[in-house]
């Protein structure tokens, strides 16, 4: 997966001799865009991904093609750009996983994040609302402590899998509330919310999207939210930091991202960043964002970096604890 | 709104130029598209979903939905005509369609497939109608234990459908679920039999195996013989219909098919090819003649389809009452309403009513239409027949390689196909049955999971089998198959020897 | 007497099968309790039984007579190799050079003389494949080959 590094030489050369003439912004994009999405057409992060590209698309003046390649919680999604990339061309949009956990879930990623992926900016970033089934006892954060705490996996939690942001969150929330629950890994939301309505488990770090619903019809409650400031699409569900004794620095979030080959010409991240945090505040932009649980977070290439790194470091130090049990 | 107030409202809603369109497009790309091998509803579903951007989120799901059981009578075709299952369901109706084919019944088994497709399509829209609240109640009221012991009574039901010895079908179901469990595990997140390779980590690509245990493998066992082509098939309206005898068996079967689907298809999961193995075994067992299937029975081709067409449009009830998608193709769907900002949830069907009874009537209407497009195009399909094979091979195999491309767009599953391609040729040389170790692939995952599931929620106490209702039901009717069949192996075994065909 | 060598081969190759999977099993993935099985506990019970089924299925076709399978390396091997060329082609050489090559190696092994229908078909199915998948299915395929 990895080019050789003669191939690579070769490939910036070549770049460098067709772009003396004049400087690569000025020419660049001189062919349609190919962005890779680590998920199947329709799913939240393709959703997300198609409402960047499409006014990407107007202001570059060239098509932007969204190629969708799941697998692999998108792992397979950043293989593929890299594979594809040496064109100044190819990008991709990717969820956390896999820039901050997957070098530690799986065996071989086959690229490494600092290397090969050059950060363009946050897209969005959305917290996971704990949900409980509203014929729970439990009505707020506090009483859903004092019963998970009662004794050692006194509730069954669901998330979307081993290592999923759900799983990493609630054990971080389990660490610091100084419980220990058990974990049940689903494969989807809607599994977890059917599990949770059964009365099978007790509870679920969920989207704010996949949660609502349900909550609105009265099967759900949500007892308390990962980020530091009420979400705008659920603002009665009170922040989990600062409560029932959990840090007030508590905070978990998932985040979606664009990204370029490590390789790209710095200019052309640069007008990207300029681009896309342009359309990120557009209200209207936002707005469909947030339809679809997401909050836009636009930023700078260096803030995207500096959150891999705290991601990385932070989920590290769970995934450490949840080996180690 | 009354039941039958919803159903006249659908069917004006349904009826309004700017719905119907969208209706018959799904339609008729859905049964094109599903005639590519490899290529099913979830490719051409994808495809069409940025078009869906553009129109209103009920004419969407309606276009969309035609897609997903259009595919369906599709599929049909390509397994019958060349057996190019590209879904386990069509694997099914391969058994004895493609022998059909092969005998010059083409035509007929095509009438079957769609007759019987439709008639259970129907009988799917009259369950999702009158049974919608009941249904939802048996979904939710399904925990991991219930699951895994109905997943395990589909499995022992349906291992009997093989034509060779009892250890033979259960070799390769037993394969099946050895392959189902290559990639990562849900519950425990380590990654088994990969390799180091992360195309493998979601685990075999199930269109890549059925391709290459099916097509690739039919393929080179006929490439070598120079008769293969033509079989002598009289064109016309005549040869296509059905003689008196073959409606008579095909009327039951459907009935039944129909009944299996329509439970089975509601429950999220598998239910459309659980429900056709299903249907196939139930009727191999009642037949009075079992001998016959795998030759060419017709029922075996009615009753199946009858059940993957009714599972087909029940799979809509979790989808539209709880707005929890039993598959990835109703993922999809739903991930097209979340694009009109509609959040999919318990509380859709009262803000939209429109949705559910324009749905409603157009699954009736697309499949009216499905049924008058498909039944002139049999002398047309039936025509390929007439086509050399060497003419026809070699765009058969660059078809089943992006076929399976499309699915997600890796060159690994290609080269994949070819692998599995020879696996499926040795098998079948040595006549074991592919069908089961695609139905042993399917099911195993999901029987693995729910059990560990349950075991994890209860505790580790194996009790949870038996102390669930739906469970213990599932647990008891699987022993007495499992003991009833290896007796009758044990007697068959003592017995004469049965001769061997093929 | 000619055995029922299908079975037989059939049966021991499975059985083969059945036992490596359940000794890699044994030896990388851990087997858990009943009340936590680990990931290791459905591929080892599944790989044993997959072994003995495969004695099951050999060792009574030992005694018993079969018929004898006709095989045909030949075309298995060019029908395998047109599918892997295709796979390993596409994305260097574009849909229409990898349709054409692989085509014509599907081709080789059948019993039918000339080069005429096979330069036929290389020129034919190509050209479908382009109208079909990247014109009517509108998939994102490398039509042409891709300069380093």
């Amino acid at each position: 997966m990895t080019i050789d590094l003669t191939r690579r030489a070769a490939i910036s050369c070549a770049l460098a001799l067709t772009a003396l003439p004049v400087s690569a912004q000025e020419t660049w994009p001189t062919e349609p865009l190919r962005v890779f999405v680590g998920f199947p057409a329709g799913s939240s992060p393709d959703v997300l991904a198609r409402i960047i590209t499409d006014p990407l698309a107007e202001r570059l003046g060239q098509p932007v093609v969204v190629e969708n390649r799941p697998g692999a919680g998108g792992v397979i999604g950043v293989q593929q750009m890299l594979a594809s990339a040496g064109n100044g061309h190819t990008f991709g949009t990717t969820i956390n996983g896999p820039l901050t956990t997957a070098q530690r879930m799986l065996e071989s990623t086959g690229y490494d994040v600092a290397e090969d992926i050059a950060p363009v900016t946050l897209i969005a970033t959305s917290p996971l609302v704990l949900a409980v089934s509203s014929d729970a006892e439990m009505t707020d954060l506090e009483s859903f402590v004092a019963a998970a705490g009662a004794e050692e996996e006194a509730l069954a939690y669901g998330s979307v899998g081993q290592g999923s942001g759900a799983h990493l969150t609630a054990e971080l929330f389990s660490d610091e509330a100084g419980v220990s629950m058990l974990h049940i890994p689903f494969t989807s939301y809607a599994e977890v919310t059917t599990s949770i309505m059964g009365g099978e488990i007790d509870a679920g770090f969920m989207a704010p999207s996949a949660a609502l619903p349900f909550v609105e019809s009265g099967n759900m409650r949500m007892l308390g939210i990962t980020s530091a400031e009420p979400f705008p699409q659920a603002p009665d569900v009170p922040v989990i930091a600062g409560q029932a004794g959990l840090p007030d620095d508590f905070r978990a979030e998932l985040w979606n991202a664009f990204m370029a080959p490590g390789d790209t010409d710095p200019a052309v991240i640069d007008r990207l960043n300029t681009e896309i945090t342009q359309i990120l505040e557009d209200p209207e932009v936002q707005q469909k964002l947030l339809a679809i649980g997401w909050q836009a977070a636009p930023g700078t290439p260096a803030e995207m970096e500096e959150r891999i790194a705290t991601d990385t470091q932070m989920w590290g130090a769970v995934i450490d604890r949840v080996e180690a049990q | 709104m009354t039941t039958w107030e919803g159903l006249l409202y659908g069917i004006g809603f349904a009826l309004q130029p700017g719905i119907l369109i969208y209706c018959v497009l799904g339609v008729v790309l859905g049964s094109f598209v599903g005639v590519l091998p490899g290529i099913g509803a979830m490719a051409a579903i994808s495809l069409l979903l940025p078009v869906t951007y553009y129109i209103t989120a009920e004419a969407a799901l309606i276009m969309l939905a035609g897609v997903y059981y259009g595919a369906q009578y599709g599929g049909a075709v390509a397994s019958i005509l060349m057996r190019l299952p590209g879904t386990p369901q069509s694997a099914v109706t391969a058994l004895d369609g493609y022998p059909m084919a092969r005998s010059g019944r083409a035509g007929v088994a095509l009438f079957a497939a769609m007759a019987s497709s439709f008639a259970g399509s129907i009988l799917g829209i009259a369950v999702l109608v009158l049974l919608a609240g009941w249904l939802t109640r048996a979904a939710t009221a399904f925990g991991a234990a219930d699951y895994a012991a109905m997943m395990i009574l589909g499995l022992v039901a349906a291992s009997t459908i093989g034509t060779e010895r009892v250890a033979k079908s259960f070799a390769m179901v037993t394969l099946g679920l050895l392959l189902g469990c290559v990639g990562t595990d849900v519950n425990s997140g380590v990654q088994r039999f990969t390799f180091g390779q992360t195309e493998l980590l979601d685990g075999i690509n199930l269109v890549a195996l059925a391709m290459g245990l099916f097509g690739v493998a039919e393929v080179i066992g006929n490439v070598r013989d120079p008769d293969r082509q033509a079989v002598a098939e009289r064109i016309g309206l005549r040869a296509m219909m059905p003689g008196r005898d073959d409606v008579r068996r095909m009327g039951w079967p459907t009935l039944r098919g129909g009944a299996l689907g329509s439970f089975f298809g509601a429950l999220p999961g598998t239910g459309s090819t659980l429900s056709s193995f299903l249907s196939y075994a139930m009727e191999r067992r009642v037949a009075k003649r079992p001998e016959r299937f795998g030759h060419g029975a017709v029922e075996g081709v009615a009753g199946p389809e009858s059940a993957n067409n009714a599972a087909a449009i029940t799979a809509f009830v979790p989808t539209l009452t709880l707005g929890i998608p039993g598959d990835p193709i109703m993922a999809l769907m739903l991930g097209a309403l979340v694009i009109h900002g509609i959040q999919p949830g318990p509380l859709m069907l009262e803000a939209r009513p429109e949705m559910f009874w324009g749905l409603v009537a157009s699954f009736g209407i697309g499949n009216l239409l499905l049924l008058i497009l498909n039944l002139p195009l049999i002398g047309i399909w039936v025509a390929i027949l007439r086509i050399p094979f060497r003419w026809l091979y070699p765009a058969i195999l660059v078809f089943v390689c992006l076929g399976v491309y499309s699915v997600r767009g890796l060159t690994f599953d290609i080269v994949a196909v070819a692998v599995i391609g020879l696996a499926g040729y040795l098998l079948a040389l040595a006549r074991f049955s592919p069908a089961l170790l695609l139905l042993g692939f399917v099911l195993g995952p999901l029987i693995e999971t729910n059990l560990r599931r349950a075991l994890l929620i209860s505790r580790g106490d194996p009790m949870v089998f038996l102390e669930r209702p739906i469970a213990v039901g599932f647990v008891l009717a699987s022993a007495a198959l499992l003991i009833a069949s290896l007796w009758q192996a044990f007697r068959r075994h003592t017995g004469p020897d049965r001769p061997r065909t093929t | 007497m000619r055995r029922d060598w299908p079975d037989i081969w059939g049966g021991l190759v499975l059985a083969a099968l059945g036992a490596a999977a359940l000794g890699w099993t044994l030896v990388h993935y851990d087997l858990g309790s009943l009340r936590r099985m680990g990931p290791g506990f459905f591929p080892a019970t599944l790989g044993a039984l997959l072994a003995v089924l495969g004695l099951v299925v050999a060792l009574p076709a030992w005694r018993r007579t079969g018929a004898s399978v006709p095989v045909h390396p030949l075309a298995a091997l060019a029908v395998l190799a047109s599918v892997v060329i295709f796979g390993l082609g596409l994305s260097r050489l574009g849909l229409v050079a990898a349709t054409a090559l692989s085509v014509l190696i599907a081709t080789l092994p059948a019993p039918f003389a000339g080069w005429g229908w096979r330069i036929a078909l290389t020129v034919i199915v190509p050209a479908l494949t382009v109208v079909i998948f990247s014109f009517g299915l509108q998939m994102t395929l490398p039509l042409w080959p891709r300069l380093p």
